[in-house]
């Protein structure tokens, strides 16, 4: 078992299998039991990932799949689901010479977009999670979901098209130069 | 190109998902119509502020799901806790004031080591220090830029290290080990190189130091890295340059970030 190797090549991407699992199970207990039950799945079947190729891709495909066959049956995503417990102090925003990014953030209230994105039905919130947010190819966001390609870029379209009306108050404060 | 086209075509405009002839016509038409232009606008801040909602792993998270893959492969080893911002900072004081005292402490955080796993951040950085940047860099594309900074922020701009005689040579954005990356590249006037990188991300476990501080240099042949991580961005300098020089930026640059 190359345990080194494995984490080398997957725990870079702890942070993106979080942040979809959140989103996905909807509260940050489930979350955490989709992560871990993700990298050990991973761990077993590392041997069958193949080296060049995108990590972060394969290992969003294995948790997607597992919330589909085990978790998604009964779960409901609440809408105030960031609000549950102590506040984590790695979810602030740096306080000193904050950029532009980090000043615009501020001004919308990052907890708005979250409950925007938290709206969106369950394809297009994994869409804008695996296109928008962890930076996948919609190629990559397609193998993931098993879909085409034209599916992906379609729930993309219509899930901004919805978040923008949805932030649309906040958007119009936000000076051009600031992005 | 009509309006309505172009609102259809929007978000494969802004991924870069259009064919060429297609993102012609509508860098033509934004070109054109101001009102579409706005549409775009409205479109990069909304993707930048999603990007930006990304939710962290907790250290407790990551703890626990380490943990779990160490006794799962039967090693059982307990993760370190990750350490604090201030504390990062804390040791690069340290370890500047200690480094700049004597050459010969330079020399022994400077550890000679096998090359590391394929597959690795680490060893992509080097793959990319050594396959491409000898002859300079161009500059990003918009495209290209625009999502560098809504990953990276300020940070994927180049640092100004003309203070340390060095003239920047270009920059990119660069894939390494699937981590969208800002890539710098500097030079001296004796010909040195520095290669600068930058992404969002975990620090590769064998680039850690051994306190968990994030601090780590490593040395092949004639080259350097000096290896650190701050608000979540990795930062990875390689470089030929004079040694004394390097860890000065390295701690410039750690110190500030």
């Amino acid at each position: 078992m190359d345990l080194e190797g494995f984490e080398a090549a997957t725990v870079p991407h702890m942070n993106a299998l979080y942040d979809a699992a959140v989103r996905l199970a909807g509260d940050q207990a489930s979350a955490q039991d989709l992560t871990q039950e993700t990298y050990l799945r991973a761990l077993r079947s590392f041997a069958t990932f193949e080296p060049g190729s995108n990590c972060r891709a394969w290992l969003l495909r294995i948790q997607y799949n597992l919330f589909c066959t085990q978790y998604r049956r009964g779960r409901r995503m609440p809408l105030v689901w960031l609000d549950e417990g102590e506040p984590d102090p790695a979810l602030d925003l740096p306080s000193e010479e904050p950029g532009p990014e980090e000043q615009t953030v501020r001004e919308l209230d990052r907890e708005a977009v979250r409950r925007a994105i938290a709206r969106l039905p369950e394809h297009f919130r994994m869409a804008v999670t695996l296109v928008d947010i962890n930076g996948l190819t919609c190629a990559e966001a397609a193998t993931v979901m098993s879909v085409p390609r034209g599916t992906i870029l379609s729930r993309l379209h219509r899930a901004r098209r919805r978040l923008e009306a949805m932030l649309l108050p906040e958007l119009g404060r936000v000076q051009a130069d600031d992005l | 190109m009509t309006c309505d086209d172009f609102q259809l075509q929007l978000t494969a405009f802004s991924l870069g998902e259009l064919a060429e002839d297609e993102r012609q016509r509508a860098r033509d038409h934004v070109a054109a119509c101001d009102e579409c232009a706005s549409r775009m606008l409205r479109d990069r801040q909304l993707t930048a502020l999603t990007r930006a909602s990304a939710v962290p792993a907790p250290a407790a998270t990551r703890a626990a799901v380490l943990a779990a893959v160490r006794a799962e492969a039967g090693t059982g080893g307990a993760p370190a806790p990750r350490p604090a911002r201030r504390a990062r900072r804390r040791h690069w004081v340290a370890l500047a004031a200690a480094m700049l005292a004597a050459a010969a402490v330079v020399a022994a955080a400077l550890l000679v080591v096998p090359a590391p796993d394929p597959g690795s951040p680490l060893a992509a950085a080097w793959s990319s220090y050594h396959a491409r940047g000898k002859d300079g860099l161009g500059t990003p594309s918009p495209k290209e830029a625009e999502r560098l900074f809504a990953v990276l922020g300020p940070d994927s701009r180049p640092p100004d290290l003309a203070g340390y005689g060095l003239r920047q040579d270009g920059w990119e954005a660069r894939d390494l080990a699937g981590h969208v990356a800002a890539v710098a590249e500097y030079r001296d006037h004796e010909g040195g190189r520095l290669s600068l990188m930058r992404w969002r991300g975990e620090l590769p476990a064998v680039a850690r130091a051994p306190d968990g501080s994030g601090l780590k240099a490593y040395r092949w042949g004639r080259h350097t890295s000096y290896w650190w991580r701050a608000d979540g961005v990795v930062w990875c300098m390689v470089g030929t340059i004079d040694q004394g020089k390097l860890y000065d930026i390295a701690e410039h640059l750690g110190g500030e970030s």
